[in-house]
């Protein structure tokens, strides 16, 4: 019952502050529709030159088909073998298409052109899938060509991409940005409440108050992994209808994971709070833990590209195990049986962070 | 424990922040009933001793004794006995008056009909619309009411105050100090630290601190008679000025 009243108290104090409501609850919806364009791995409209010195009909057809390509914005045509430079150091395009006949031994013109693709090195990421595309447009080329001279290819890998066919990045990152919500929603609200009391003094009253160290700790933490779940559904809300993007698992195992990650992340706030002695100070901690969290969560890059030792760093970030777990659920259908390692590696560092944090905050009001 | 026990007996009590001594050795009683002014400048070590008192601060050498019950052992059955009002009043701001009362009466295990008659009966000494106010929001006066009563709705023994009457207008004051008669007639123990120099007139006793020593104790009008001064100020300058001054 006692508890009833510091989360009540609690509530009642997160409600009262309109800014916050706004932050709690509208900007998670802004925040998922913009992050969920802005952070995309997908390339629409690469702006590219293309310098062709072929007099082949094989390079025009090559150069149509680049043209016609949402992928790519084709800013520059030109014939003058001078112009290959300057308009990729000035950043007018990324990536610059130079055609030459390519020729035998006795310069004779072959059937197909040389191609040169020089691509803008700085934005490696785009530069990497345009270039993927660029050498796909061109094997299709060829394969097309040998298929109508009647001349079988003898080998050709056929990929075929399940779970996401499209390969749209939004179907990877909007579950990830489901995760990330929950963790910037409960990282900030619980990591200024106990400074909050200790700043307006009432964390003395409450001490003193029959209330045991656990009763505060637990309604510290209640009301925000409250506030964290419902924000959670309106991320998830946000994904799937506006987005679109298919939710083929189960709610109850994306729930079950949810909460064992709110246990690590709010006793991982509450011990910043508890090592902060103002809100500046708690808030300046949970934003660099929150980008550390997330730069080592997979969400951006795959964890497996982190050097060994900064692995050790993300096999102990609770954020990693959610992210592939809600992508699991969300993207695969999968049930427990294919991510209980995760879950129980969660559970884990939930545990732990649990108990650093609740030794912490009764070392601290024993001081 | 003996019904002679004092409520509160303070014994050779030290505090250290680092390599600074903030009380040093301080020893002093309050017999149940009775209302001890703790006197003393800013930083002189009021907060600190009543913190120890309660709890909340860790004892770097010495005891203190509640009832003969050592606070270092018996802290939960001390906890049911004290009731403690902090410098800022320790209320939440954007909680209403009527709110803070059921928050704080509901985590010293009020029944929900306590809760409701306890509402009612700080509705008696304020008005309805204030009751409904934030806390931010209210007099500093109302505040420090509104303070004092949740502090007594576990009904305890014995009372802490820490400067309750700073930042409250003379007649608040004078209000404050009826009502802490009242408690006395109800048989409470009341440590009240405060720098107003004019309120140890209210005191049964008073324990004048500086640098986190006792330069003075006793009843106002005998250390008056004993010093030969006219007023608490001039002993209280005295006092100072004898352990010497920052």
């Amino acid at each position: 019952m006692k508890l009833f009243f510091m989360v009540k108290k609690e509530l009642i104090e997160i409600t009262r502050q309109k800014e916050l409501l706004f932050l709690m609850f509208v900007s998670p919806v802004i925040q998922v529709i913009i992050l969920g364009y802005v952070i995309s791995t997908d390339i629409r409209h690469v702006p590219v030159g293309i310098v062709n010195l072929s007099r082949g009909q094989a390079a025009e057809r090559i150069i149509e088909r680049v043209r016609r390509s949402p992928l790519f914005d084709v800013r520059l045509e030109s014939r003058h073998s001078q112009d290959y430079l300057y308009p990729l150091k000035k950043g007018e395009v990324k990536a610059m298409l130079i055609f030459r006949d390519a020729l035998d031994r006795k310069r004779t013109v072959l059937k197909y052109p040389e191609v040169q693709v020089l691509m803008d090195g700085i934005d490696s990421n785009t530069s990497m899938i345009a270039a993927g595309y660029f050498n796909g447009i061109i094997k299709n080329y060829i394969l097309n060509d040998m298929e109508k001279l009647g001349r079988g290819v003898p080998m050709a890998g056929r990929p075929v991409f399940r779970f996401n066919p499209q390969l749209r990045s939004i179907n990877t990152m909007g579950p990830g940005i489901v995760a990330f919500l929950l963790t910037i929603i409960t990282m900030f609200l619980t990591s200024a409440s106990l400074v909050r009391e200790k700043e307006q003094q009432t964390l003395d009253t409450l001490l003193i108050s029959p209330l045991t160290t656990l009763e505060i700790y637990v309604g510290k933490a209640l009301p925000a992994a409250l506030i964290g779940l419902v924000d959670m559904v309106i991320g998830l809300l946000v994904v799937v209808l506006w987005f679109g993007i298919p939710f083929r698992g189960n709610l109850l195992y994306l729930f079950l994971a949810s909460l064992v990650y709110l246990a690590a992340i709010l006793a991982y706030a509450l011990l910043i709070s508890v090592l902060s002695a103002t809100t500046q100070q708690a808030m300046f901690f949970a934003w660099f833990s929150l980008m550390i969290f997330l730069l080592m969560s997979g969400f951006f890059t795959p964890v497996e590209n982190i050097p060994p030792l900064l692995r050790l760093l993300a096999d102990i970030n609770p954020l990693r195990y959610l992210i592939k777990i809600i992508r699991e659920i969300f993207l695969k259908g999968n049930g427990i049986s294919y991510f209980w390692k995760d879950l129980l590696a969660l559970g884990g560092i939930a545990l732990a962070l649990v108990s650093i944090s609740l030794l912490n905050f009764k070392r601290f009001i024993s001081k | 424990m003996s019904a002679a026990a004092p409520a509160i007996a303070v014994r050779d009590l030290c505090k250290n922040f680092g390599h600074f001594q903030a009380v040093k050795r301080i020893s002093f009683e309050v017999a149940p009933g009775e209302i001890v002014g703790f006197l003393g400048p800013n930083g002189a070590g009021k907060t600190t001793t009543i913190k120890m008192i309660t709890g909340l601060l860790k004892i770097t050498s010495g005891a203190v004794l509640i009832n003969g019950l050592d606070n270092r052992e018996h802290l939960a059955a001390i906890k049911k006995k004290i009731g403690y009002m902090s410098q800022k009043f320790s209320l939440y701001h954007l909680l209403t008056a009527q709110e803070n009362i059921e928050f704080f009466g509901g985590i010293s295990g009020l029944a929900p009909r306590e809760l409701k008659a306890s509402v009612a009966r700080m509705g008696e000494q304020v008005a309805a619309a204030v009751l409904r106010q934030k806390i931010q929001d209210v007099p500093p006066g109302i505040r420090q009411k509104v303070a004092l009563f949740v502090c007594l709705l576990p009904e305890p023994e014995i009372i802490l105050l820490d400067e309750p009457t700073s930042g409250v207008d003379p007649e608040a004051r004078r209000l404050f100090w009826s009502e802490i008669y009242g408690l006395k007639k109800r048989g409470k123990t009341l440590l009240v630290s405060t720098h107003n120099l004019d309120e140890a007139e209210y005191c049964d006793r008073i324990i004048i601190i500086h640098n986190g020593e006792i330069v003075a104790a006793g009843a106002p009008d005998e250390l008056l008679r004993q010093k030969g001064k006219a007023s608490i100020e001039e002993l209280f300058k005295d006092a100072i000025q004898e352990h010497g001054q920052d």
